[in-house]
C-alpha cells in the first residue's frame, strides 16, 4: 500500500481545482447527485400522478415514453442530452447540466412507476371516503392518498437516489470533472498505484451510498413506529 | 427545423452500420456470459446468506454491501487498472497475449482480450450482488412446509436446498431475474470506459468518424431497445409455458 499518492492529491480528489478553477471531485459528485435527486423526485411525482390519473391513449403514450427511458442505458441518454440539449435550446449547455438532465429523466421514469404503484396500493375505500366528503379528485389525492402513499414509497425513492449517486460517475464519459473523472485523471498522471486510487474513491462512494441507505432505514423505522 | 433536417439528412454508410452491428454482437455476447456467471455466483451468495453459519453469512453480507454501494464504473477501473498492477508481471503478460486453440479446420477458440476478461469479471461480480437478492427473495417465497417436507424425506439441509427449495425459488424469482438481465445488458455500456468495443463504444466511434450524431446514437438506441424487448418477449414465453405446464399437472 502506498498512500502518499492519496495524500498528495487529496484536495484535488475532494474538490477539484476549486477555488482557482471549476468545482470538481467528490464535491461535484455530491452536487450532481443532490441536483438530480431533487429533479428526479419532482419528475417522478408528477409523472407518477399523471400515470395514475390518465386513461386511454394519454396513459398508453406516457407508459411508452417511460418504457423508453427505462430500456436504454444511462450512458446512451447522457450522449443524447449532451448532444441534443444545445440544439433544442440554442445555448451552450454545460456538461454538468446535461448529465443532471439525463440522470433526472432516468430516475424520474423509474420513480414514476413506484409512485404509481404506491397510489394504486392505497385502498379504494380511501378514495370513496374522500369523494363522499364532497372533495374533488385532486383534493382527495393531495390530502388523503398521497400522504399515505409517499410514506410507503420512501424506500424506493432512497434506492433510486443511491443509484443516482452511483450513476453520477458516468459523467466521466463526457468529461465532467466529478470524482471518477478526477480519479482517472490522477491515475493517468502518476501512472502507479492505480489500486490505491480507485479503492479510495470507491470508499468515498461507499460512504455516500451506504450513509444514505442507513439514513433511510432510520426514517423508515421512525414512520413505522409512528403509524403502529 | 432546418437543423433537424440536416441532422436527419442521410443514412449511415453500410460500413458504419457494420461497426454498430459488431458492437451489438459484443454487447449481446458479454451480456449472455455475464448473465450465466452472475446467476451461478448469485445462487452461491444467496445460499450463503440464508445459511446458519455466521462465517458464511457475514462475508456474503459484506460482499453485497461493497458491490452494491460503489459505482460499477469505479469497480471496472479497479479491476482494469488496479488489479493488473497488483498481479505479478508475468501473469499480466500472459493475460494480455492472444492464445488460441485450433479445434479442427473450422473451429478456433481464442482467449478473450484483457478488456473483455475484465468486463466479464467485473460485471459478473457486480450483477451477482443484485441477482442473489432476487434469488433470496424467491427462496423466501417457497413455503416453509417445503423445507420441512424435504427434511422429513431425510434430505439434509444442502440437499433440500439443491433439490427442493432452489428449483422452486428460481421459478418464483424469474420475472425480477429477467429485470436484472435487462440491467446487465444496459450495464455492459460502461465497459466502453475500459476500451471494450461494445455498442456504446462503436456508436461513439461512428459519431466521431461521420459527424452523424443523430444516426449513430439513434441506431445504437434502437439496438438496445430491441435487445431489452427480446428479453421481455422471452420472459413472456417462458411464463406462458410454465402456466400451461402447471395447468396440465392439475
Amino acid at each position: 500500500m502506498q498512500l502518499s499518492v492519496l495524500t498528495d492529491n487529496l484536495p484535488y480528489l475532494l474538490w477539484g481545482a476549486y477555488p482557482d478553477g471549476p468545482l470538481g471531485g467528490a464535491a461535484l459528485t455530491v452536487l450532481l447527485s443532490v441536483g438530480s435527486a431533487l429533479a428526479s423526485a419532482l419528475l417522478g411525482l408528477v409523472l407518477g400522478i399523471a400515470l395514475s390519473l390518465a386513461r386511454g391513449w394519454p396513459q398508453l403514450l406516457l407508459t411508452m415514453v417511460l418504457g423508453f427511458f427505462r430500456a436504454i442505458p444511462v450512458l446512451m441518454l447522457i450522449f443524447w442530452t449532451y448532444f441534443l440539449l444545445p440544439i433544442v435550446f440554442h445555448i451552450d449547455v454545460p456538461g454538468v447540466l446535461s448529465v443532471m438532465c439525463a440522470l433526472a429523466l432516468i430516475g424520474g421514469a423509474y420513480l414514476a412507476h413506484s409512485v404509481h404503484a404506491g397510489i394504486s396500493g392505497i385502498k379504494a375505500g380511501q378514495w370513496d371516503a374522500g369523494l363522499s366528503l364532497g372533495m374533488p379528485r385532486v383534493a382527495v389525492l393531495r390530502h388523503i392518498v398521497l400522504p399515505q402513499a409517499l410514506q410507503m414509497m420512501l424506500p424506493s425513492f432512497v434506492n433510486q437516489w443511491v443509484t443516482l449517486i452511483k450513476d453520477s460517475s458516468l459523467a466521466y464519459i463526457v468529461g465532467v470533472g466529478e470524482l471518477s473523472f478526477v480519479a482517472a485523471q490522477v491515475n493517468s498522471r502518476v501512472m502507479i498505484y492505480p489500486a490505491e486510487i480507485f479503492m479510495f474513491i470507491g470508499l468515498i462512494y461507499f460512504v455516500l451510498c451506504s450513509g444514505l441507505g442507513l439514513f433511510a432505514d432510520r426514517v423508515a423505522a421512525y414512520f413505522q413506529a409512528s403509524t403502529t | 427545423m432546418t437543423e433537424f433536417q440536416t441532422i436527419l439528412g442521410q443514412m449511415l454508410a453500410p460500413k458504419y452500420l457494420g461497426w454498430l452491428l459488431d458492437g451489438l454482437w459484443m454487447t449481446l455476447l458479454l451480456s449472455a456470459v455475464v448473465a450465466v456467471f452472475s446467476t451461478l455466483l448469485g445462487i452461491v451468495i444467496a445460499a450463503a446468506r440464508s445459511s446458519r453459519q455466521p462465517w458464511l453469512v457475514l462475508p456474503a453480507r459484506g460482499f453485497l454491501s461493497i458491490f452494491r454501494n460503489t459505482p460499477l464504473l469505479v469497480q471496472l477501473f479497479f479491476w482494469y487498472f488496479g488489479v493488473s498492477g497488483l498481479l505479478p508481471e508475468s501473469s499480466v503478460e500472459w493475460l494480455n497475449t492472444v492464445h488460441s486453440v485450433v479445434l479442427g479446420p473450422y473451429l478456433k477458440l481464442t482467449w478473450p482480450s484483457f478488456e473483455l476478461l475484465c468486463a466479464i469479471f467485473g460485471l459478473s461480480l457486480y450483477s451477482a450482488a443484485y441477482v442473489s437478492e432476487e434469488i433470496r427473495a424467491g427462496m423466501r417465497g417457497v413455503a416453509e412446509a417445503q423445507r420441512l417436507a424435504a427434511a422429513a424425506l431425510g434430505l439434509n439441509r444442502w440437499q433440500g436446498l439443491r433439490y427442493v427449495i432452489l428449483p422452486q425459488a428460481v421459478r418464483i424469482a424469474l420475472p425480477p431475474l429477467l429485470g436484472q438481465y435487462m440491467n446487465i445488458v444496459k450495464n455492459t455500456s460502461l465497459t466502453m470506459a475500459i476500451g471494450l468495443a461494445e455498442l456504446s463504444y462503436t456508436s461513439r466511434q461512428v459519431e466521431a468518424q461521420t459527424f452523424k450524431t443523430f444516426q449513430a446514437f439513434g441506431v445504437a438506441t434502437l439496438f438496445y431497445i430491441a435487445a431489452i424487448a427480446l428479453i421481455e418477449t422471452l420472459g413472456q414465453l417462458i411464463q406462458r409455458r410454465q402456466r400451461l405446464a402447471g395447468a396440465a399437472q392439475r
